[in-house]
């Protein structure tokens, strides 16, 4: 390099000078670009050697020919859209960008330059242009604009993967997290149409699993009704459409053809090429798929530009992209279940309250069974049907529909009771079997194979059930009845938590109804006990005219120790007794009837009334009898009158005359069965006078829980003086009707005995 | 938002002059027209305006749904109309802008007196038993190659659409910004025009229509030309010796004589 002259030094103004004394014409010609001249409709006439070199065009075949001719299409319609119109109307062009095809049929990028040159008018005469080779930089840019695609592309992706995630935080329901999934996956793919389909859960059955796949459509998009059809009822017939994992593309091919024939030719009728299958799942449980046509795209009213045959294809970023939708969807779709299942569990807790506050304040158990089906619909079904069985077979207690309208349906079913029923029915199963028989997908063949006649078939057909659980009513192993629920069509089919609900209703029931059963029997027991302990009316006795009552306790179970008896003795006398034994239970009542017994012996012997107390006194603890009692023994004699009367911790007598009513000033003694008083009973003595009543009673006529005894005695006073009656079934009557009342705590035993005037 | 702001509306001419509503085409906008429309000027009310996107529209305008087929264009058409009280209007459109044309005719009917469709095309892809001009790889090929012409062009455009108006070098620059659009905007009008098809909308023109057709029409060749003219019953055709695409700047006066001729 040192060793090197270097000439420019010395020479160089001299052969610069040389150099730059160019030939113009060779300048022209052999310019570093390309040049040429065209008329102004394009027509080249004259156009320099390297851009006939660059071209592969001999001169001879560019003269003559437009321009445009020699562009690419793209670079054609450019020119008569921009660049003609630009020259036009600013005179010049700079840099547009265009493809000159060569001779060999390659493209020469160029970036062009444009002069029009114009006469004195302003008319054009001629276009100038150069052309220089932008080989290297339509690359750049080429790469350039595939980069800002790309990237374009990769935000679209990611920006529909935003949304996703955003719009399926806001649902709130499966169905609204499928109209987003299928929305959005569809547009980012620019598929022709989406639906997702969901599995639906179903366990625990006692009749074996359908044998269609339980699959359910939740959302579809820009699908023709037919075609959807077809991919449901291809979906039923294989469920490894729904099953198969990862994202799969089904083209229209043989292999489709021959396994959906249907399916095939519907979206062949539509223009689709492919079948786009991923999988919802969450955790890796499979939770439905989401499937996307991909073919002619109906609805953008633009030409598809993909020919027929390549429109089936997905690219591999979107595949991606599909799987990635799919995840969010299953996770979107299992914390809405969990919400939702979260809700629902409020609600059957908040049921199974108020069910437990229903049956804690239970009355009688029909009545129960009736309320409770009100509750249970439309709450847990649409249908609830509550059937006891009793002495005398089955019966329908309560039959409830959630809709009014339907109503009628259920009453109608009213006598096809159990007993009418065919062996097939659910609720005759559940009887028999003693466990919960759960029908799901009910169907016409089953339904009429469970019904008795015609109308009943007609009647379950306008029920449109769809679900149907029958829950047997058990307590200590024997059945006492069973609990129907009933879902139709516009509810769906049942849950395995609503059966869980049906069960523990069930559960509730049997014990109310046992409860109720066992209470029923023993207040029946003890009143047809009591009613044969007392005797049914008192004998006729000449001068007397004597009036009995006994109204038993309200609450049903609760019997009375209380009694009554009047006893012709031999002789002129009779003999009057009022008696209450401690509790209200059968022991009581079995304890008085013994008592009267003993009583009545007693009296062949004639005893006054306070040696009768004596004598059960002193004989108490031989009789083993295992409960205290009150009573008020008397002797009275007709025709004169005479009155005794003796206590055993009873209350005083009323004594009902014209003037007005006293209680009798008896002085009690010691309850019978108490501890031996150290002396005999006293005895009251005296004369009942003709057209005067004597009332003994019990304390049920004067006690009750909100008002104590003083005042109780104050008012039988009162009533009784205000009677002013002397016929003692009519005082019997107004007592009752004033004292009673209509919700007795404790029985009542009165009777009353008048002197006839 | 007036629609005479948004689409850069501009009346000029007699007052009480028929109207004259004149479209521009895919590519540039109403500056197109300069040529022919002070022509009419003097006996007819003469309305220009640019499409939303194009030219000086307000491109804050431009929504991309209402925009994504013809129909969004159409309904502003009859909008500018109804704004200005407009009745027996020829609508002169120009390429794409003639479909607009039909379009608009069918969405307002009685609004249009006559329709003067230069280089109409109803569909540029080749079909079944129809020539367009263009195989569907041709289409592809030139809407991939507009895309090449933007990629210089964003950077220019930004300040434009962002509105500079302290720096007028700029305005020098860009000298034909009449002809330059968002490269997103141009990228969807050229998908919109390219990839229409509006065949069966020309039965129903019930206008006197005048179809103009050049010569050596790259975009829209005669036999599209003559298919339009076939399909508009009672449509006027006429061949200029114009060659090109836009006779209307090559040949204004040419045009202009056409268009008087059809009106009559």
């Amino acid at each position: 390099m040192g060793e090197q002259r270097r000439p420019d030094r010395r020479e160089g103004p001299a052969g610069l000078r040389r150099l730059l004394e160019e030939d113009p014409a060779d300048l022209y010609e052999n310019a570093p670009c390309g040049y040429f001249s065209a008329l102004p409709d394009g027509q080249v006439v004259k156009a320099n050697r390297t851009f006939c070199e660059w071209t592969g065009r001999p001169l001879g075949e560019l003269l003559g020919v437009r321009f445009q001719e020699l562009l690419s299409i793209g670079g054609r319609v450019f020119y008569e859209t921009h660049l003609a119109p630009l020259l036009r109307m600013q005179g010049m062009v700079r840099e547009a960008a265009l493809d000159v095809v060569r001779a060999d049929g390659s493209l020469l990028p160029c970036l062009l330059n444009a002069v029009e040159v114009r006469d004195a008018d302003g008319a054009p005469l001629l276009v100038r242009a150069t052309a220089f080779e932008a080989t290297s930089r339509r690359r750049y840019e080429r790469a350039l604009l595939a980069a800002q695609r790309a990237a374009a592309e990769s935000e679209v992706r990611a920006r529909t993967l935003q949304e996703v995630v955003s719009e399926v935080s806001a649902a709130t329901s499966a169905r609204d997290v499928a109209e987003v999934i299928v929305r959005r996956s569809r547009e980012a793919v620019r598929a022709s149409g989406a639906a997702l389909w969901l599995a639906t859960e179903r366990r625990g059955t006692a009749r074996p699993e359908p044998s269609v796949p339980p699959i359910q459509l939740v959302a579809a998009d820009g699908i023709p009704s037919d075609l959807l059809e077809a991919m449901e009822s291809a979906a039923l017939g294989g469920a490894e459409l729904v099953r198969d994992g990862g994202v799969h593309v089904v083209p229209l091919g043989a292999g489709l053809r021959a396994v959906w024939p249907g399916l095939a030719a519907a979206m062949a009728d539509t223009g689709q090429e492919a079948l786009v299958v991923v999988p919802v799942d969450a955790d890796s449980r499979h939770l439905g798929a989401l499937v996307l046509l991909l073919g002619v795209v109906g609805d953008s009213g633009l030409i598809d530009l993909t020919p027929p045959g390549e429109r089936g294809t997905l690219a591999r970023a979107d595949a991606d992209l599909l799987a990635t939708v799919g995840r969010q969807a299953g996770q979107a779709l299992e914390r809405v279940r969990l919400h939702e299942e979260t809700v629902r569990h409020a609600e059957r807790s908040a049921f199974l309250l108020d069910a437990a506050r229903l049956m804690a304040s239970a009355g009688d158990v029909g009545q129960t069974a009736e309320r409770l089906a009100e509750l249970a619909v439309p709450r847990l079904g649409d249908v609830c049907v509550v059937d006891l069985t009793g002495e005398h077979g089955t019966s329908r207690h309560a039959a409830r529909h959630g809709d009014p309208a339907r109503q009628p349906l259920l009453d109608e079913l009213g006598d096809r009771n159990l007993s009418h029923l065919a062996a097939s029915h659910p609720a005759v199963q559940a009887v028999e079997l003693g466990r919960t028989v759960w029908i799901r997908q009910v169907t016409d063949d089953w339904l009429a194979e469970i019904t008795a006649d015609a109308r009943h078939l007609e009647v379950g057909r306008a029920l449109e059930l769809v679900d149907m659980v029958c829950v047997p009513l058990v307590a200590d192993g024997r059945i006492l009845g069973v609990l129907t629920l009933g879902s139709d069509r516009r509810r769906g089919p049942l849950t395995a938590a609503d059966v869980e609900v049906a069960e523990q209703l069930a559960l509730q029931l049997s014990q109310v109804v046992e409860k109720g059963q066992r209470l029923e029997l023993e207040t029946r027991t003890s009143h047809t006990l009591q009613a044969n302990l007392l005797p049914p009316a008192p004998p006729p006795v000449a001068g007397l005219a004597a009036a009995v009552r006994y109204l038993p306790a309200s609450r049903g179970a609760d019997v009375g120790g209380d009694f009554y008896d009047v006893v012709p003795l031999p002789g002129d006398q009779v003999a009057l007794a009022v008696g209450d034994v401690v509790g209200h239970d059968v022991t009581a009542a079995a304890v008085m009837g013994q008592l009267r017994s003993v009583y009545r012996a007693l009296l062949a012997d004639r005893p006054p009334p306070s040696a009768v107390i004596d004598r059960l006194q002193a004989g108490w603890s031989l009789l083993s009898l295992q409960r205290m009692a009150t009573a008020l023994f008397a002797t009275l004699d007709p025709g004169s009158g005479r009155l005794r009367v003796a206590s055993a911790g009873h209350l005083a007598p009323l004594l009902v005359t014209r003037g007005g009513a006293e209680l009798l000033d008896v002085r009690p003694s010691r309850m019978l069965g108490a501890p031996p008083a150290p002396g005999p009973a006293v005895e009251w003595a005296g004369v009942l006078s003709r057209g005067a009543t004597l009332v003994l009673y019990t304390d049920g006529l004067v006690e009750s829980r909100d008002a104590d005894l003083d005042r109780g005695l104050t008012a039988l006073l009162d009533v009784a003086a205000r009677s002013g009656t002397a016929d003692p079934d009519e005082l019997c009557d107004r007592l009752l009707a004033e004292l009673a009342g209509g919700v007795r705590a404790d029985d009542v035993a009165l009777l009353a005995i008048t002197r006839r005037p | 938002m007036s629609v005479i702001a948004r689409n850069r509306v501009r009346v000029r001419g007699v007052a009480d002059g028929r109207p004259m509503v004149f479209a521009h085409g895919f590519g540039c906008a109403q500056e197109m027209w300069r040529l022919v429309a002070p022509a009419f000027a003097v006996d007819h009310r003469v309305v220009l305006f640019d499409h939303v996107g194009s030219g000086r529209s307000d491109l804050s305008a431009y929504d991309p749904g209402k925009y994504g087929s013809l129909d969004g264009y159409a309904a502003d058409v009859v909008e500018i109309c109804r704004e200005l009280a407009l009745d027996d209007v020829v609508f002169v459109g120009h390429s794409v802008s003639a479909m607009i044309g039909v379009l608009a005719a069918a969405r307002a009917p009685g609004l249009f007196g006559a329709l003067v469709m230069v280089g109409p095309s109803p569909r540029y892809v080749d079909d079944d038993g129809y020539t367009g001009g263009f195989s569907r790889e041709d289409v592809a090929a030139l809407l991939e190659s507009l895309d090449s012409n933007h990629v210089g062009w964003s950077a220019a455009m930004a300040p434009v659409v962002m509105g500079s108006p302290d720096r007028p070098e700029l305005t020098a620059e860009l000298t034909d910004s009449f002809c330059r659009t968002d490269p997103d905007v141009a990228r969807q009008f050229a998908r919109v025009t390219f990839l229409s098809d509006n065949r069966a909308d020309l039965p129903g023109v019930r206008v006197p229509t005048l179809v103009l057709q050049c010569r050596a029409d790259a975009i829209a060749p005669e036999v599209v030309g003559r298919y339009v003219h076939a399909q508009v019953a009672g449509s006027v055709f006429t061949l200029l010796t114009a060659t090109g695409h836009c006779p209307h700047l090559s040949a204004p006066e040419e045009t202009t004589a056409a268009i008087r001729d059809f009106l009559g």
